[in-house]
């Protein structure tokens, strides 16, 4: 028997399609603290959608409310393909979780666990040990079916967690955080199964975690949020080269952040003074603020270039004299941390050799500098 | 400054070595080596050789208060012919029954009190509320049920008053029903306990993960918390058969001697110092247990294997 008999490979849903997930307006609190405050959200079929946010930002508690586990305080709308499922209780919503600690039952073999979903719903025996002996084979684990939970690692313990979420075989495939307890080559390989999964499967799913990478590489979307609101959302690319906001900024990693007062904007550049300077820079924010208000400045430190001699002024760059300060040695590349007028500065150098042994001024494009709402 | 230090200096220097002397000792306990051999050894003294003594006494006789050393069945002979034995099946079917009934109101309180129950306080007070029945002497917590269901009692007196009955109900006092009831309370809490405990050590997410993957609640309840809470069904179950078996004060005084239980023959034996009537009814109670006991594990066993159950458990 082969894979595509059960999980049939399914082609990319058309992106016009009705979106199978639907959430307007959610609000949730815990003991008086807001957890969801006006969240709306919506997933295409068969899309990858990570939610992203430190913890404490809500997005567990809309993974939640999606799976049924929670009940929000008030929501407009709450559609699971279509349906509404605002009364419709978790056992009978057709969406699984992939808990962060796995939550195996510790009675029951890896077979049993997996078959959980289908006895629940009174398949037969033999389908059930077929359908999850399959999806024991997609997460490479068909050899551990009599096994007892406790004797795998981690890492197969979280394969098996998927296969029993999957055996259900959901409209939405909901993961918490699925690999916040491997280590590190352990994630990254997970990452990479995951990915094909889901295209093998063509199963919605949606994806909590803290981690910008882990975000980047696997969504075709990203929601990011803070404090229970949606900060920003879009597909990786455009938050990564776009952030709307400081907390965006520094949350997709970009390293030099300084507060300004916007002096003129025009055509998607803005211009900011910062203290005494003047830096220029790509509009990525929101709205279009007047002159004069607050905004960020924000450049990445793999853009920062360092130099001995003044750089010819060609127009195209920021340029500022700096004073060398500590460096770091990180293997690959090497951290340099500068002193500015605007304040500290982090350089990453890629090429320690022929970079300035002690430089004096620090430059960058102007379309490599990010302005955007503070 | 030097002061202190010699004042420091002075005073704990044998209190050191003996502290010193007092943590090798303890370091030498280690479990495999003088730990385990030592404990059976108490085990065996405190317990094992009493049982012992007890099994072969009873086939000893006692002439004029006086132990007559020579082997005989004479007791048990006599416990048959006397119809004793009957009080054993008796007590075997009181035993069963009330532990299948405290099982049956303990587990849905148990389970509520360690998963529904949110309220931190409620819950404080239900457990003290439960620990209530070890304050007071079984005797003076049992005699006041006789003023509340006797002939002229409270039941009785408001049946009689609002017309319901022309004549006292009589079997609500000195019957198996009032044994039944009375046996009730006290040993409500060491079936509630345990499995209280063992309910509330199961990880929400466990039934959380039931109900995600499509289980509804009473399958949670059968596939998941039922078997995670076998543990802890176990203890609840001996914890009460066990006292129950032995139970003589609610027979004795709410039965009115028409429930003799095993308890309370063992009881008259030994006032009337039969002792080796005494040691036979307990030999029978311990047989008796013993037995039950060795049902229980083979019926748990049959289902799930305990002891890799707890090793799955510590995750």
């Amino acid at each position: 028997m082969s894979s595509s008999t059960t999980f049939a490979d399914a082609p990319a849903a058309a992106r016009s399609a009705p979106p199978i997930l639907e959430i307007v307006n959610a609000v949730h609190a815990y003991d008086g603290v807001v957890a969801l405050d006006n969240v709306s959200v919506s997933a295409a079929p068969g899309e990858f959608l990570t939610i992203l946010g430190e913890s404490g930002s809500g997005k567990t508690t809309l993974l939640r409310l999606i799976s049924g586990l929670e009940k929000p305080y008030r929501v407009g709308t709450l559609k699971l393909e279509g349906v509404d499922v605002r009364e419709v209780p978790a056992f009978q919503r057709n969406c699984t979780t992939v808990f962060q600690n796995y939550a195996l039952f510790p009675h029951m073999t890896v077979g049993a666990n997996v078959e959980y979903g289908l006895k629940v719903r009174g398949v037969p025996p033999k389908d059930r040990e077929a359908r999850a002996r399959e999806a024991l084979r997609l997460v490479q684990l068909q050899e551990m079916y009599d096994r007892k939970v406790h004797q795998l690692s981690g890492g197969q313990r979280q394969r098996v967690a998927l296969a029993r979420a999957l055996v259900p075989r959901p409209a939405i495939l909901l993961l918490d955080e699925p690999l916040g307890a491997l280590d590190e080559k352990l994630r990254v390989d997970m990452q990479v199964e995951l990915m094909q999964l889901h295209k093998q499967l063509g199963m919605t799913f949606i994806y909590i975690t803290h981690s910008q990478e882990e975000a980047l590489t696997m969504s075709d979307r990203i929601i990011l949020m803070r404090k229970g609101k949606i900060e920003q959302a879009g597909p990786p690319a455009e938050i990564f080269d776009s952030p709307i906001s400081s907390f965006a900024a520094k949350f997709m990693g970009v390293d030099n952040c300084f507060e300004g007062e916007l002096v003129a904007v025009s055509d998607g550049w803005a211009s900011v003074a910062v203290g005494e300077r003047r830096i220029d820079g790509r509009w990525t924010g929101k709205s279009a603020p007047q002159p004069g208000a607050k905004v960020a400045v924000g450049m990445r430190a793999e853009w920062l270039q360092l130099s001995d001699a003044p750089p010819d002024a060609s127009g195209e760059h920021n340029v500022l004299d700096c004073v060398a300060e500590a460096s770091i040695y990180k293997g690959k590349y090497l951290d340099r941390t500068v002193k500015t007028a605007l304040g500290p500065l982090k350089a990453r150098i890629w090429d320690a050799a022929s970079s300035a042994r002690h430089p004096s001024f620090v430059r960058w494009k102007k379309g490599d500098c990010i302005v955007m709402n503070a | 400054m030097t002061a202190i230090l010699d004042h420091q200096d002075a005073g704990p220097q044998d209190t050191g070595t003996r502290r010193s002397l007092m943590k090798r000792v303890l370091d030498g306990l280690s479990p495999s080596r003088l730990m385990v051999p030592g404990f059976l050894l108490f085990w065996s003294l405190l317990v094992i050789v009493p049982l012992v003594v007890i099994v072969l006494f009873s086939f000893l006789q006692v002439r004029q208060f006086r132990v007559v050393y020579e082997p005989t069945l004479a007791t048990w002979i006599s416990l048959i012919d006397s119809g004793r034995w009957m009080a054993v099946v008796r007590t075997l079917r009181v035993a069963l029954t009330m532990t299948v009934i405290e099982f049956l109101l303990a587990f849905p309180f148990a389970l509520w009190l360690a998963k529904g129950c949110r309220s931190k306080t409620v819950k404080a007070a239900v457990i003290t509320l439960l620990t209530i029945p070890f304050f007071l002497d079984a005797a003076s917590r049992i005699i006041v049920w006789r003023s509340i269901l006797g002939t002229t009692g409270a039941i009785n007196t408001a049946l009689m008053s609002l017309g319901l009955v022309d004549q006292p109900v009589e079997w609500l006092l000195y019957s198996e029903f009032a044994v039944h009831f009375g046996l009730l309370g006290t040993y409500f809490p060491p079936m509630v306990f345990p499995i209280f405990m063992s309910i509330a050590l199961i990880d929400d997410e466990f039934i959380q993960a039931s109900g995600d993957l499509g289980a509804s609640p009473a399958q949670t309840l059968f596939n998941v918390i039922l078997p995670l809470a076998l543990p802890g069904i176990v203890a609840g179950i001996v914890f009460t058969l066990v006292p129950l078996m032995a139970a003589f004060v609610e027979p004795q005084l709410l039965g009115g001697g028409f429930v003799d239980l095993l308890g309370n023959s063992v009881n008259s034996a030994l006032q009337q110092l039969k002792y080796p009537t005494a040691a036979a009814l307990s030999t029978l109670v311990v047989l008796l247990l013993g037995l039950c006991l060795v049902a229980l594990i083979r019926v748990v066993h049959r289902r799930i294997d305990l002891a890799a159950m707890f090793v799955a458990m510590r995750r």
